[in-house]
Protein backbone atom coordinates (compact mmCIF):
# COMPACT_ATOMS: atom_id res chain seq x y z
CA UNK A 1 0.00 0.00 0.00
CA UNK A 2 1.30 3.47 -0.44
CA UNK A 3 2.57 5.89 2.43
CA UNK A 4 -0.90 7.34 2.41
CA UNK A 5 -2.88 4.65 3.64
CA UNK A 6 -5.74 2.82 1.93
CA UNK A 7 -8.53 4.98 0.48
CA UNK A 8 -12.06 5.58 2.15
CA UNK A 9 -13.39 3.55 -1.22
CA UNK A 10 -11.25 0.96 -0.24
CA UNK A 11 -12.10 0.53 3.20
CA UNK A 12 -15.77 0.40 2.18
CA UNK A 13 -15.09 -2.48 -0.47
CA UNK A 14 -12.59 -4.81 2.19
CA UNK A 15 -15.60 -4.12 4.69
CA UNK A 16 -18.27 -5.33 2.91
CA UNK A 17 -16.69 -7.86 1.74
CA UNK A 18 -15.59 -9.26 4.62
CA UNK A 19 -18.93 -8.50 5.98
CA UNK A 20 -20.53 -10.73 3.08
CA UNK A 21 -18.03 -13.41 3.54
CA UNK A 22 -18.76 -13.94 7.04
CA UNK A 23 -22.88 -14.03 6.56
CA UNK A 24 -22.51 -16.29 3.40
CA UNK A 25 -19.62 -18.87 5.43
CA UNK A 26 -22.30 -19.28 8.63
CA UNK A 27 -25.34 -18.59 6.38
CA UNK A 28 -25.16 -21.17 3.43
CA UNK A 29 -21.23 -22.63 3.19
CA UNK A 30 -20.81 -23.91 6.57
CA UNK A 31 -24.52 -25.91 6.07
CA UNK A 32 -23.30 -27.45 3.40
CA UNK A 33 -20.62 -30.15 4.35
CA UNK A 34 -18.63 -31.92 1.15
CA UNK A 35 -17.17 -35.25 2.28
CA UNK A 36 -17.55 -34.55 5.77
CA UNK A 37 -15.72 -31.31 5.76
CA UNK A 38 -16.87 -27.44 5.23
CA UNK A 39 -15.24 -25.30 2.71
CA UNK A 40 -14.06 -22.17 4.85
CA UNK A 41 -14.14 -18.62 2.82
CA UNK A 42 -12.76 -16.58 5.59
CA UNK A 43 -9.01 -17.02 5.22
CA UNK A 44 -9.25 -16.97 0.72
CA UNK A 45 -11.00 -13.83 1.08
CA UNK A 46 -8.38 -12.21 3.92
CA UNK A 47 -5.23 -13.50 1.93
CA UNK A 48 -6.74 -12.37 -0.99
CA UNK A 49 -7.14 -8.94 0.32
CA UNK A 50 -3.71 -9.50 1.50
CA UNK A 51 -2.09 -10.48 -1.81
CA UNK A 52 -4.52 -7.45 -3.27
CA UNK A 53 -3.52 -4.82 -1.08
CA UNK A 54 -0.10 -5.67 0.84
CA UNK A 55 0.80 -6.40 4.38
CA UNK A 56 -0.48 -3.66 6.76
CA UNK A 57 -4.48 -3.74 4.82
CA UNK A 58 -3.93 -7.62 4.76
CA UNK A 59 -3.46 -7.98 8.33
CA UNK A 60 -6.01 -5.33 9.69
CA UNK A 61 -8.80 -6.75 7.02
CA UNK A 62 -7.14 -10.64 8.90
CA UNK A 63 -7.95 -9.19 12.34
CA UNK A 64 -11.48 -7.95 11.81
CA UNK A 65 -12.56 -10.80 9.95
CA UNK A 66 -11.77 -13.00 12.85
CA UNK A 67 -12.94 -10.61 15.34
CA UNK A 68 -16.32 -10.85 13.06
CA UNK A 69 -16.01 -14.98 12.85
CA UNK A 70 -15.55 -14.87 16.82
CA UNK A 71 -18.63 -12.85 17.85
CA UNK A 72 -20.95 -14.27 14.95
CA UNK A 73 -20.10 -17.58 16.25
CA UNK A 74 -19.56 -16.97 19.73
CA UNK A 75 -16.08 -18.71 19.30
CA UNK A 76 -13.16 -17.83 22.17
CA UNK A 77 -12.36 -14.36 21.52
CA UNK A 78 -9.00 -13.75 19.75
CA UNK A 79 -8.27 -17.11 17.84
CA UNK A 80 -9.35 -16.68 14.61
CA UNK A 81 -7.95 -13.30 14.61
CA UNK A 82 -4.46 -14.32 16.19
CA UNK A 83 -4.32 -16.40 13.16
CA UNK A 84 -6.05 -14.24 10.37
CA UNK A 85 -3.65 -11.32 10.59
CA UNK A 86 -0.93 -13.36 10.10
CA UNK A 87 -2.61 -15.05 7.27
CA UNK A 88 -3.35 -11.62 5.73
CA UNK A 89 0.68 -10.28 6.70
CA UNK A 90 2.13 -13.17 5.02
CA UNK A 91 0.10 -12.58 2.36
CA UNK A 92 0.44 -9.23 1.98
CA UNK A 93 4.37 -10.08 1.91
CA UNK A 94 4.33 -11.70 -0.33
CA UNK A 95 2.90 -9.14 -3.09
CA UNK A 96 5.39 -6.51 -1.68
CA UNK A 97 7.96 -8.75 -1.94
CA UNK A 98 8.10 -10.87 -5.05
CA UNK A 99 4.44 -9.72 -6.57
CA UNK A 100 4.00 -12.87 -8.06
CA UNK A 101 1.69 -12.96 -11.73
CA UNK A 102 1.36 -15.96 -12.38
CA UNK A 103 -1.94 -17.81 -13.10
CA UNK A 104 -1.55 -20.46 -10.56
CA UNK A 105 -0.80 -17.96 -7.44
CA UNK A 106 -4.33 -17.76 -5.90
CA UNK A 107 -4.16 -21.10 -6.23
CA UNK A 108 -0.95 -21.46 -4.12
CA UNK A 109 -1.90 -18.49 -1.82
CA UNK A 110 -5.43 -19.84 -1.29
CA UNK A 111 -4.06 -23.81 -0.04
CA UNK A 112 -1.40 -22.25 1.92
CA UNK A 113 -3.96 -19.77 3.47
CA UNK A 114 -6.90 -22.46 4.52
CA UNK A 115 -3.65 -25.06 5.52
CA UNK A 116 -1.94 -22.39 7.84
CA UNK A 117 -5.37 -21.09 9.53
CA UNK A 118 -6.01 -24.61 9.96
CA UNK A 119 -2.89 -25.77 11.80
CA UNK A 120 -2.94 -22.64 13.31
CA UNK A 121 -6.28 -23.63 14.82
CA UNK A 122 -5.28 -26.91 16.02
CA UNK A 123 -1.62 -25.52 17.73
CA UNK A 124 -4.04 -22.80 19.87
CA UNK A 125 -6.85 -25.52 20.37
CA UNK A 126 -4.05 -28.18 21.69
CA UNK A 127 -2.18 -24.61 23.89
CA UNK A 128 -5.20 -23.91 25.30
CA UNK A 129 -6.27 -27.59 26.23
CA UNK A 130 -9.12 -28.84 23.78
CA UNK A 131 -8.85 -32.83 24.29
CA UNK A 132 -8.46 -34.17 20.69
CA UNK A 133 -4.83 -35.48 20.33
CA UNK A 134 -3.60 -35.54 16.72
CA UNK A 135 -5.39 -38.07 14.97
CA UNK A 136 -5.45 -39.41 11.55
CA UNK A 137 -9.72 -38.90 11.32
CA UNK A 138 -8.11 -35.07 11.84
CA UNK A 139 -5.11 -35.08 9.47
CA UNK A 140 -7.91 -36.54 6.74
CA UNK A 141 -10.41 -33.56 7.65
CA UNK A 142 -7.80 -30.96 7.53
CA UNK A 143 -6.21 -32.49 4.35
CA UNK A 144 -9.82 -32.51 2.45
CA UNK A 145 -10.38 -28.75 3.86
CA UNK A 146 -6.95 -27.82 2.10
CA UNK A 147 -8.13 -28.98 -1.08
CA UNK A 148 -11.95 -28.11 -1.18
CA UNK A 149 -10.59 -24.63 -0.34
CA UNK A 150 -8.11 -25.07 -2.90
CA UNK A 151 -10.69 -25.77 -5.66
CA UNK A 152 -12.87 -22.83 -4.85
CA UNK A 153 -9.57 -20.52 -4.40
CA UNK A 154 -9.59 -19.62 -7.77
CA UNK A 155 -13.21 -17.92 -8.07
CA UNK A 156 -13.09 -16.41 -4.86
CA UNK A 157 -10.40 -14.37 -6.15
CA UNK A 158 -11.41 -13.42 -9.30
CA UNK A 159 -14.40 -12.20 -7.03
CA UNK A 160 -12.28 -10.56 -4.30
CA UNK A 161 -10.22 -8.78 -7.28
CA UNK A 162 -13.80 -7.99 -9.32
CA UNK A 163 -14.66 -5.97 -5.88
CA UNK A 164 -11.86 -4.30 -4.91
CA UNK A 165 -9.99 -3.25 -8.36
CA UNK A 166 -11.83 -0.28 -8.33
CA UNK A 167 -10.80 0.78 -5.07
CA UNK A 168 -6.55 0.08 -5.82
CA UNK A 169 -4.83 2.72 -6.41
CA UNK A 170 -2.88 2.64 -9.82
CA UNK A 171 0.48 0.19 -9.24
CA UNK A 172 3.08 1.95 -11.43
CA UNK A 173 4.46 -2.01 -12.37
CA UNK A 174 1.25 -2.79 -13.41
CA UNK A 175 0.54 0.06 -15.20
CA UNK A 176 3.72 -0.90 -16.76
CA UNK A 177 2.91 -3.71 -18.10
CA UNK A 178 -0.38 -2.88 -19.36
CA UNK A 179 1.45 -0.12 -21.09
CA UNK A 180 3.59 -3.05 -22.78
CA UNK A 181 1.00 -5.09 -24.07
CA UNK A 182 -0.77 -2.51 -25.37
CA UNK A 183 1.98 -1.04 -27.66
CA UNK A 184 3.40 -4.10 -28.97
CA UNK A 185 0.27 -6.21 -28.53
CA UNK A 186 -2.88 -6.97 -30.25
CA UNK A 187 -4.57 -4.25 -27.95
CA UNK A 188 -2.84 -1.55 -30.28
CA UNK A 189 -4.95 0.06 -32.80
CA UNK A 190 -1.65 0.21 -34.76
CA UNK A 191 -1.44 -3.09 -35.13
CA UNK A 192 -4.94 -3.62 -36.37
CA UNK A 193 -3.80 -2.32 -39.68
CA UNK A 194 -0.68 -4.18 -40.12
CA UNK B 1 0.91 -2.49 13.22
CA UNK B 2 1.45 -6.63 12.92
CA UNK B 3 2.82 -6.79 16.41
CA UNK B 4 0.40 -4.80 18.28
CA UNK B 5 -2.94 -6.40 15.82
CA UNK B 6 -0.99 -9.91 17.24
CA UNK B 7 -0.90 -8.38 21.47
CA UNK B 8 -4.24 -7.05 20.81
CA UNK B 9 -5.36 -10.78 19.62
CA UNK B 10 -3.20 -12.49 22.45
CA UNK B 11 -4.79 -10.32 25.42
CA UNK B 12 -8.22 -10.89 23.64
CA UNK B 13 -7.50 -14.82 23.54
CA UNK B 14 -6.42 -14.45 27.07
CA UNK B 15 -8.67 -12.02 29.03
CA UNK B 16 -11.86 -14.08 27.13
CA UNK B 17 -10.33 -17.75 27.91
CA UNK B 18 -9.50 -16.63 31.47
CA UNK B 19 -13.29 -15.38 32.96
CA UNK B 20 -16.78 -16.18 33.90
CA UNK B 21 -19.53 -17.22 31.16
CA UNK B 22 -20.62 -13.99 32.85
CA UNK B 23 -17.44 -12.18 32.03
CA UNK B 24 -17.94 -8.62 30.21
CA UNK B 25 -16.27 -10.31 26.81
CA UNK B 26 -18.85 -12.86 26.96
CA UNK B 27 -21.29 -10.51 27.56
CA UNK B 28 -20.32 -8.43 24.70
CA UNK B 29 -20.40 -11.42 22.41
CA UNK B 30 -24.10 -11.99 23.93
CA UNK B 31 -24.58 -8.22 22.86
CA UNK B 32 -23.56 -8.72 19.56
CA UNK B 33 -25.55 -12.10 19.15
CA UNK B 34 -28.41 -10.12 20.16
CA UNK B 35 -27.92 -7.63 17.53
CA UNK B 36 -26.61 -10.07 14.62
CA UNK B 37 -29.54 -12.47 15.24
CA UNK B 38 -32.26 -10.95 13.07
CA UNK B 39 -30.53 -10.48 10.36
CA UNK B 40 -28.39 -13.45 10.18
CA UNK B 41 -32.12 -14.73 10.43
CA UNK B 42 -33.05 -13.12 7.45
CA UNK B 43 -29.92 -13.88 5.64
CA UNK B 44 -30.54 -17.47 6.36
CA UNK B 45 -34.25 -17.31 5.08
CA UNK B 46 -33.37 -15.66 1.79
CA UNK B 47 -30.45 -17.85 1.29
CA UNK B 48 -32.14 -21.12 1.72
CA UNK B 49 -32.57 -21.94 -1.73
CA UNK B 50 -29.05 -21.63 -2.59
CA UNK B 51 -27.98 -24.03 0.71
CA UNK B 52 -31.05 -26.68 -0.26
CA UNK B 53 -29.74 -26.20 -3.83
CA UNK B 54 -26.39 -27.44 -2.59
CA UNK B 55 -27.80 -29.89 -0.53
CA UNK B 56 -29.69 -31.96 -2.61
CA UNK B 57 -26.75 -32.13 -5.14
CA UNK B 58 -24.94 -33.65 -2.19
CA UNK B 59 -27.81 -35.57 -1.37
CA UNK B 60 -28.08 -37.22 -4.79
CA UNK B 61 -24.43 -38.60 -4.45
CA UNK B 62 -25.64 -40.33 -1.17
CA UNK B 63 -28.91 -41.71 -2.67
CA UNK B 64 -27.95 -44.50 -3.36
CA UNK B 65 -26.01 -46.21 -0.43
CA UNK B 66 -28.23 -44.41 2.03
CA UNK B 67 -31.44 -46.47 0.08
CA UNK B 68 -30.21 -49.29 0.31
CA UNK B 69 -29.06 -48.69 4.30
CA UNK B 70 -32.60 -47.64 5.29
CA UNK B 71 -33.95 -50.96 3.46
CA UNK B 72 -31.43 -53.16 5.66
CA UNK B 73 -32.56 -50.88 8.72
CA UNK B 74 -36.37 -51.18 7.55
CA UNK B 75 -36.02 -55.05 7.53
CA UNK B 76 -34.63 -54.64 11.26
CA UNK B 77 -36.88 -52.18 12.40
CA UNK B 78 -39.92 -54.46 11.46
CA UNK B 79 -38.76 -57.08 13.95
CA UNK B 80 -38.00 -54.51 16.71
CA UNK B 81 -41.75 -52.88 16.24
CA UNK B 82 -43.37 -56.07 17.21
CA UNK B 83 -41.08 -56.56 20.18
CA UNK B 84 -41.71 -53.08 20.92
CA UNK B 85 -45.00 -53.48 20.92
CA UNK B 86 -45.29 -56.02 23.74
CA UNK B 87 -43.01 -54.07 25.45
CA UNK B 88 -44.79 -50.92 25.69
CA UNK B 89 -47.99 -52.01 26.61
CA UNK B 90 -46.56 -53.50 29.60
CA UNK B 91 -44.28 -50.22 29.71
CA UNK B 92 -47.38 -47.79 29.89
CA UNK B 93 -49.05 -50.00 32.60
CA UNK B 94 -45.79 -49.39 34.81
CA UNK B 95 -46.35 -45.88 34.34
CA UNK B 96 -49.85 -46.10 34.88
CA UNK B 97 -49.35 -47.18 38.16
CA UNK B 98 -46.56 -44.49 39.40
CA UNK B 99 -49.15 -41.95 37.98
CA UNK B 100 -46.07 -40.85 35.87
CA UNK B 101 -48.15 -41.76 32.72
CA UNK B 102 -47.95 -38.36 30.36
CA UNK B 103 -45.81 -37.03 32.30
CA UNK B 104 -42.62 -38.10 30.48
CA UNK B 105 -43.64 -36.77 26.92
CA UNK B 106 -41.26 -34.20 25.03
CA UNK B 107 -44.34 -32.22 24.82
CA UNK B 108 -44.05 -31.23 28.71
CA UNK B 109 -40.58 -29.92 28.41
CA UNK B 110 -42.09 -26.97 26.59
CA UNK B 111 -40.20 -27.35 23.42
CA UNK B 112 -39.24 -24.10 21.65
CA UNK B 113 -38.66 -24.27 17.92
CA UNK B 114 -36.06 -22.62 16.46
CA UNK B 115 -34.12 -22.65 13.47
CA UNK B 116 -30.40 -22.86 13.07
CA UNK B 117 -28.72 -19.42 11.57
CA UNK B 118 -24.93 -20.20 11.78
CA UNK B 119 -22.93 -22.97 12.31
CA UNK B 120 -18.95 -23.32 12.29
CA UNK B 121 -16.61 -24.06 9.40
CA UNK B 122 -13.97 -25.14 11.74
CA UNK B 123 -13.62 -28.50 13.04
CA UNK B 124 -12.61 -27.29 16.11
CA UNK B 125 -16.08 -25.93 17.19
CA UNK B 126 -18.69 -28.14 17.01
CA UNK B 127 -21.45 -25.64 17.98
CA UNK B 128 -24.45 -23.80 16.21
CA UNK B 129 -26.32 -21.09 16.75
CA UNK B 130 -30.16 -21.05 16.83
CA UNK B 131 -32.79 -17.72 16.34
CA UNK B 132 -34.10 -18.08 19.42
CA UNK B 133 -33.14 -17.16 23.11
CA UNK B 134 -34.01 -15.92 26.48
CA UNK B 135 -37.44 -13.88 25.13
CA UNK B 136 -39.35 -17.14 24.16
CA UNK B 137 -37.91 -19.08 27.61
CA UNK B 138 -34.34 -20.62 26.37
CA UNK B 139 -31.78 -20.96 29.13
CA UNK B 140 -28.35 -22.29 29.80
CA UNK B 141 -27.97 -26.15 29.44
CA UNK B 142 -31.29 -26.42 28.08
CA UNK B 143 -31.26 -29.73 26.09
CA UNK B 144 -31.76 -29.65 22.10
CA UNK B 145 -33.58 -32.05 19.99
CA UNK B 146 -34.72 -32.53 16.48
CA UNK B 147 -37.20 -35.09 14.82
CA UNK B 148 -33.87 -37.69 14.28
CA UNK B 149 -32.75 -37.62 17.81
CA UNK B 150 -30.57 -35.30 20.57
CA UNK B 151 -28.60 -32.27 18.89
CA UNK B 152 -26.86 -30.87 22.06
CA UNK B 153 -27.34 -28.79 24.83
CA UNK B 154 -27.59 -24.57 25.08
CA UNK B 155 -24.22 -22.82 25.48
CA UNK B 156 -25.16 -19.30 25.81
CA UNK B 157 -28.07 -17.90 25.70
CA UNK B 158 -28.78 -13.59 24.19
CA UNK B 159 -32.32 -12.04 23.86
CA UNK B 160 -32.99 -13.59 20.50
CA UNK B 161 -30.61 -16.09 20.49
CA UNK B 162 -28.20 -18.89 21.67
CA UNK B 163 -25.27 -20.96 20.99
CA UNK B 164 -26.02 -24.67 21.04
CA UNK B 165 -22.95 -27.40 21.60
CA UNK B 166 -23.41 -29.85 19.57
CA UNK B 167 -23.32 -33.74 21.01
CA UNK B 168 -19.52 -33.83 19.17
CA UNK B 169 -18.26 -30.93 20.80
CA UNK B 170 -15.53 -31.78 23.37
CA UNK B 171 -16.88 -30.00 26.53
CA UNK B 172 -20.79 -32.80 26.07
CA UNK B 173 -21.31 -35.56 28.45
CA UNK B 174 -24.77 -37.16 28.31
CA UNK B 175 -26.02 -39.90 30.61
CA UNK B 176 -27.07 -42.69 28.41
CA UNK B 177 -27.77 -46.28 28.14
CA UNK B 178 -28.02 -49.03 25.35
CA UNK B 179 -31.41 -49.44 24.18
CA UNK B 180 -31.95 -52.95 25.90
CA UNK B 181 -29.99 -52.88 28.86
CA UNK B 182 -30.18 -51.13 32.09
CA UNK B 183 -27.23 -50.07 32.91
CA UNK B 184 -25.63 -46.43 32.41
CA UNK B 185 -22.78 -44.60 31.29
CA UNK B 186 -21.89 -41.29 29.69
CA UNK B 187 -22.09 -40.19 25.95
CA UNK B 188 -18.79 -38.14 24.96
CA UNK B 189 -17.10 -37.16 21.74
CA UNK B 190 -14.35 -39.82 20.52
CA UNK B 191 -11.43 -37.71 21.09
CA UNK B 192 -9.70 -37.56 18.04
CA UNK B 193 -12.62 -37.74 16.05
CA UNK B 194 -15.14 -35.78 16.39
CA UNK B 195 -17.72 -37.32 14.09
CA UNK B 196 -17.94 -40.04 16.95
CA UNK B 197 -19.49 -40.53 19.97
CA UNK B 198 -17.70 -43.07 22.71
CA UNK B 199 -20.60 -44.24 24.94
CA UNK B 200 -18.20 -45.04 28.28
CA UNK B 201 -18.24 -46.52 31.92
CA UNK B 202 -20.57 -48.91 31.35
CA UNK B 203 -20.24 -52.32 33.68
CA UNK B 204 -17.97 -54.62 32.15
CA UNK B 205 -20.91 -57.40 31.98
CA UNK B 206 -22.92 -54.94 29.86
CA UNK B 207 -24.00 -56.39 26.60
CA UNK B 208 -24.27 -54.43 23.26
CA UNK B 209 -24.10 -55.54 19.57
CA UNK B 210 -23.53 -53.43 16.19
CA UNK B 211 -26.65 -51.55 15.48
CA UNK B 212 -28.20 -51.48 18.82
CA UNK B 213 -29.84 -47.83 19.59
CA UNK B 214 -28.21 -45.80 22.47
CA UNK B 215 -30.82 -43.31 24.30
CA UNK B 216 -30.30 -40.90 27.04
CA UNK B 217 -30.79 -42.48 30.52
CA UNK B 218 -32.91 -39.16 31.51
CA UNK B 219 -30.59 -39.52 34.49
CA UNK B 220 -28.73 -36.94 35.85
CA UNK B 221 -24.48 -37.27 36.55
CA UNK B 222 -24.92 -34.51 38.92
CA UNK B 223 -27.57 -31.54 40.52
CA UNK B 224 -25.88 -28.73 38.70
CA UNK B 225 -25.91 -30.87 35.29
CA UNK B 226 -29.00 -30.36 32.74
CA UNK B 227 -31.79 -33.48 31.82
CA UNK B 228 -32.12 -34.71 28.86
CA UNK B 229 -35.47 -36.39 28.59
CA UNK B 230 -34.95 -40.39 28.35
CA UNK B 231 -35.49 -42.60 26.12
CA UNK B 232 -34.35 -39.88 22.81
CA UNK B 233 -31.93 -41.45 20.60
CA UNK B 234 -28.25 -40.49 20.50
CA UNK B 235 -27.69 -43.08 17.98
CA UNK B 236 -26.32 -46.87 16.93
CA UNK B 237 -23.63 -48.95 18.49
CA UNK B 238 -21.15 -49.58 15.94
CA UNK B 239 -18.26 -51.75 18.03
CA UNK B 240 -16.96 -52.29 21.82
CA UNK B 241 -14.22 -51.70 23.57
CA UNK B 242 -12.82 -53.84 26.86
CA UNK B 243 -11.19 -51.20 28.87
CA UNK B 244 -10.13 -52.43 33.09
CA UNK B 245 -12.67 -52.31 35.01
CA UNK B 246 -15.42 -50.60 32.20
CA UNK B 247 -16.68 -51.06 29.27
CA UNK B 248 -17.42 -48.86 26.52
CA UNK B 249 -18.91 -48.63 23.05
CA UNK B 250 -18.39 -46.39 20.11
CA UNK B 251 -21.36 -44.77 18.76
CA UNK B 252 -22.59 -43.07 15.35
CA UNK B 253 -24.32 -40.34 16.30
CA UNK B 254 -28.36 -40.60 14.90
CA UNK B 255 -28.70 -36.66 14.13
CA UNK B 256 -26.97 -35.49 10.83
CA UNK B 257 -25.11 -32.93 12.56
CA UNK B 258 -23.46 -31.32 9.35
CA UNK B 259 -27.12 -30.63 8.14
CA UNK B 260 -29.30 -29.60 10.91
CA UNK B 261 -32.26 -26.84 9.91
CA UNK B 262 -34.53 -26.89 12.28
CA UNK B 263 -34.32 -27.99 16.02
CA UNK B 264 -36.52 -28.03 19.85
CA UNK B 265 -34.91 -26.47 22.79
CA UNK B 266 -36.24 -28.09 25.46
CA UNK B 267 -36.87 -25.27 27.69
CA UNK B 268 -38.79 -26.58 30.63
CA UNK B 269 -36.32 -29.75 31.53
CA UNK B 270 -34.39 -28.08 34.17
CA UNK B 271 -37.49 -27.61 36.20
CA UNK B 272 -39.53 -31.01 35.64
CA UNK B 273 -40.33 -33.71 37.57
CA UNK B 274 -37.85 -36.34 36.01
CA UNK B 275 -35.49 -33.54 36.95
CA UNK B 276 -36.78 -32.79 40.51
CA UNK B 277 -36.41 -36.92 40.96
CA UNK B 278 -33.50 -37.41 39.75
CA UNK B 279 -32.04 -34.84 41.81
CA UNK B 280 -33.41 -36.43 44.64
CA UNK B 281 -31.85 -39.69 43.86
CA UNK B 282 -28.42 -38.09 43.18
CA UNK B 283 -28.83 -36.22 47.04
CA UNK B 284 -29.88 -39.65 48.55
CA UNK B 285 -26.83 -41.87 50.43
CA UNK B 286 -24.77 -43.92 47.87
CA UNK B 287 -25.81 -47.05 49.60
CA UNK B 288 -29.77 -45.87 48.68
CA UNK B 289 -29.09 -45.23 44.97
CA UNK B 290 -31.52 -47.76 42.81
CA UNK B 291 -28.28 -49.47 41.48
CA UNK B 292 -24.51 -49.95 41.77
CA UNK B 293 -24.16 -49.24 38.11
CA UNK B 294 -26.21 -45.81 38.23
CA UNK B 295 -23.95 -44.74 41.27
CA UNK B 296 -20.95 -45.95 39.62
CA UNK B 297 -21.81 -43.72 36.89
CA UNK B 298 -22.73 -40.80 38.54
CA UNK B 299 -19.42 -41.20 40.17
CA UNK B 300 -17.60 -41.10 37.34
CA UNK B 301 -19.06 -38.45 35.54
CA UNK B 302 -18.66 -36.01 38.83
CA UNK B 303 -14.77 -36.46 38.36
CA UNK B 304 -14.77 -34.84 35.40
CA UNK B 305 -16.62 -37.09 32.85
CA UNK B 306 -19.86 -35.23 33.31
CA UNK B 307 -22.30 -33.05 31.62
Amino acid sequence: MTGSGPSAALVTRIALLAVVAVFLQTGVVSEVPLFGVNIDLSPLVVAFVGLLCGSTVGAVTGFAVGLLVDLTLVQTLGVTSLIFTLVGYWSGRLKELRDPQAAITPLLVGAAATAGSLVGYSIVEFLLGVDAPVSLELLRQILIGIVLNTVVALPVWAVVRRILEGGLPDDPRRRRRRRRAYTTGGLSPLSRHT
Amino acid sequence: MLALLVVLSLLLLTAYFGETSNGSLHAVQRGFLTVISPIQDGANKALKPVRNMFSSIDDAFHAKSQRNQLLKQVDKLRAELIANQAEKRSYRELLGLYHLDGRLNVSDYQPVTATVVGKSPNIWYETVVIDQGESSGVRVNDPVINGEGLVGKVAQVASDGAEVNLITDSTMGVSARIGTTTATGIVQPKVGDPNDLLLQYLPANTQSNPGEYVVTSGTVASPDDSLYPPGILIGQVTSENEESGYKSVNVRPAVNLHNLDIVQVLTAAQNSLPVNLARLTSSLPVGQSPGASGAQGEQLASTGAGE
